[in-house]
């Protein structure tokens, strides 16, 4: 088996080595911050930036909520310059941040000084502030977008295809962690974020479609229910992914997420 | 034949000159991909290749193929899990497979489908450049064997050098590009996925009900799949049954264009 740059899921359904490794980091950083006080221990998005400025070779890294245009919510910071550069683009009403969410696309921006024509304003006050290079990726599933993780480092140049597919994964735990916090099982004692979303698991967003409608709710929030709901009868997603699917079981919009015999 | 053996000769030129022509202004990686997979079925013995992609966390996610019919999707979105693609990209060999049926124990749902779509001999190419894997081609044969030797080269060498011209870092931007590009690709995939949900609950049919008459809706408006199911989940579309063409979709308002 080679042992280059990329890490191969071994099992079906399982948690690839990648994924349990970045899930490792953040509970670290977690774990590290109740230690000194500053923080309950929770899997929370403080920790999961904290955890991407440690292992992804940058200088800080943010995660901000956006909901639509003009809706901005910083949500945490690694760093001060890390949440400065959110609220630069706020005011100069451009920049990588916004660009990922409005093109749902990563947007890496390896030297800044080659984008100063396409963001003036944000890309000049940035140089200014010593920051080379900007990576911000969309926290999205499909047509679910809900923020952006932002990344900037002093040093120019590429991420390596390592960093970036931890930082893809970053973002992919990132993605959950709204989605929990909307649905509050991330409070809830024993919560940890499962590995679903992203790894090939269709049945997951047929089901989000299916509930969406059942409960006359958006994706996110479709998503949000699947997800408690697996988290407190303690199923994995894809099963219960899997039961809406086949039309075993219903999200009933007068009764919460409980199981309707057709 | 002289002739038919120049005209061939001629085509492959083509080919290899367009596979290597990455740096243009407004290349687009997965168009690229759909082009590569269509080459390979023209110029090879081959009836139908799909393109699985590594989605840069280390699953494979199918990103293109040569054909639209659901049904061959699926026996390529199978390999996501099992089969000789998956074996390619994680060997980083060639993987050829000269009957289907005589891989039923280490594969029973890849070689069930496969078979059962007519299909018996498979070839799969991964595409690397040095110690870079980024996915696999996979040729599809519905008679037995691999392909010829001169085929299997050829093959390989398309392969390779569209491989080689993705990779390439002589444009500066081009990495990132690519990377942008591939990651939108794939959450598309992910918003295809949630129409079918959404249409299936809407009208009560089977998902993959609604995603034929997604695909036969994009299809003949010439649009692209991700965005009729953007259409979908936003009300815009609904499912008719027309009898004759079974389920199609259709304006939930008249007038509409």
């Amino acid at each position: 088996m080679g042992s280059g740059d990329i890490v191969l899921m071994r099992h079906d359904g399982g948690m690839s080595e990648r994924t349990a490794r970045v899930f490792s980091w953040v509970a670290a950083a977690a774990a590290a911050a109740t230690a000194t006080g500053d923080d309950n221990g929770h899997i929370s998005m403080a920790a999961l930036c904290r955890a991407a400025h440690l292992q992804l070779g940058v200088d800080g890294a943010s995660v901000t909520a956006m909901t639509g245009p003009g809706t901005h919510t910083p949500i945490a910071a690694s760093g001060e310059l890390a949440a400065e550069l959110e609220e630069l683009q706020v005011t100069f009403g451009e920049g990588p941040c916004l660009a990922a969410f409005t093109f749902s696309s990563p947007m890496l921006v390896p030297d800044l000084a080659e984008v100063t024509a396409r963001w003036p304003g944000f890309a000049g006050a940035a140089l200014e502030r010593g920051v080379g290079a900007v990576f911000a990726f969309p926290l999205h599933a499909g047509t679910i977008q809900l923020g952006v993780l932002e990344l900037h480092r002093a040093a120019t140049g590429p991420m390596t295809a390592e960093q970036l597919a931890n930082t893809l994964v970053f973002a992919d735990l990132a993605l959950q962690l709204l989605l929990d916090s909307s649905s509050g099982i991330d409070r809830r004692p024993g919560y940890r974020p499962t590995d679903e979303i992203s790894h090939g698991r269709d049945v997951v967003h047929q089901a989000t479609g299916m509930v969406a409608v059942q409960l006359g709710v958006d994706m996110a929030e479709a998503l949000a229910r699947l997800r408690a709901r697996a988290f407190t009868e303690d199923v994995p997603l894809n099963e219960v992914a899997a039961d809406v699917v086949t039309r075993r079981l219903r999200f009933d919009p007068q009764a919460g997420p409980e199981e309707k015999p057709e | 034949m002289v002739r038919g053996m120049a005209m061939r000769e001629q085509r492959v030129t083509d080919a290899f000159v367009e596979l290597a022509d990455t740096l243009v202004a407004g290349f687009d990686a997965v168009e690229f991909l759909h082009t590569l997979t269509e080459r390979c079925v023209e110029l090879l013995d081959a009836d139908t290749a799909g393109l699985l992609l590594s989605d840069e966390r280390g699953s494979l996610r199918l990103v293109a193929a040569s054909t639209g019919e659901t049904r061959l999707l699926e026996l390529f979105e199978l390999q996501e899990q099992e089969g000789p693609s998956l074996e390619c990209y994680h060997s980083r060999q060639v993987v050829t497979l000269p009957d289907v049926n005589q891989e039923t124990e280490r594969w029973p749902r890849f070689t069930a489908t496969a078979a059962e779509l007519g299909f018996s001999g498979v070839h799969a190419i991964p595409m690397q450049l040095r110690t870079q894997i980024i996915g696999t081609l996979t040729l599809f044969r519905t008679h037995p064997d691999g392909l010829d030797e001169a085929d299997a080269r050829l093959g390989k060498a398309l392969v390779d050098v569209a491989t080689i011209g993705l990779l390439s870092e002589r444009a500066v931007r081009h990495q990132e590009m690519v990377t942008e590009q591939l990651q939108t690709a794939l959450n598309s995939r992910v918003t295809v996925e949630q129409a079918k949900g959404v249409l299936a609950e809407r009208h009560g049919v089977t998902t993959d009900q609604a995603f034929a008459a997604m695909r036969r809706h994009a299809r003949s408006r010439n649009q692209r799949l991700d965005e009729v199911a953007g259409e979908a989940i936003a009300g815009g579309l609904r499912i008719a049954d027309t009898g004759t063409d079974g389920l199609t979709l259709t304006h939930t308002r008249s007038g509409r264009t």
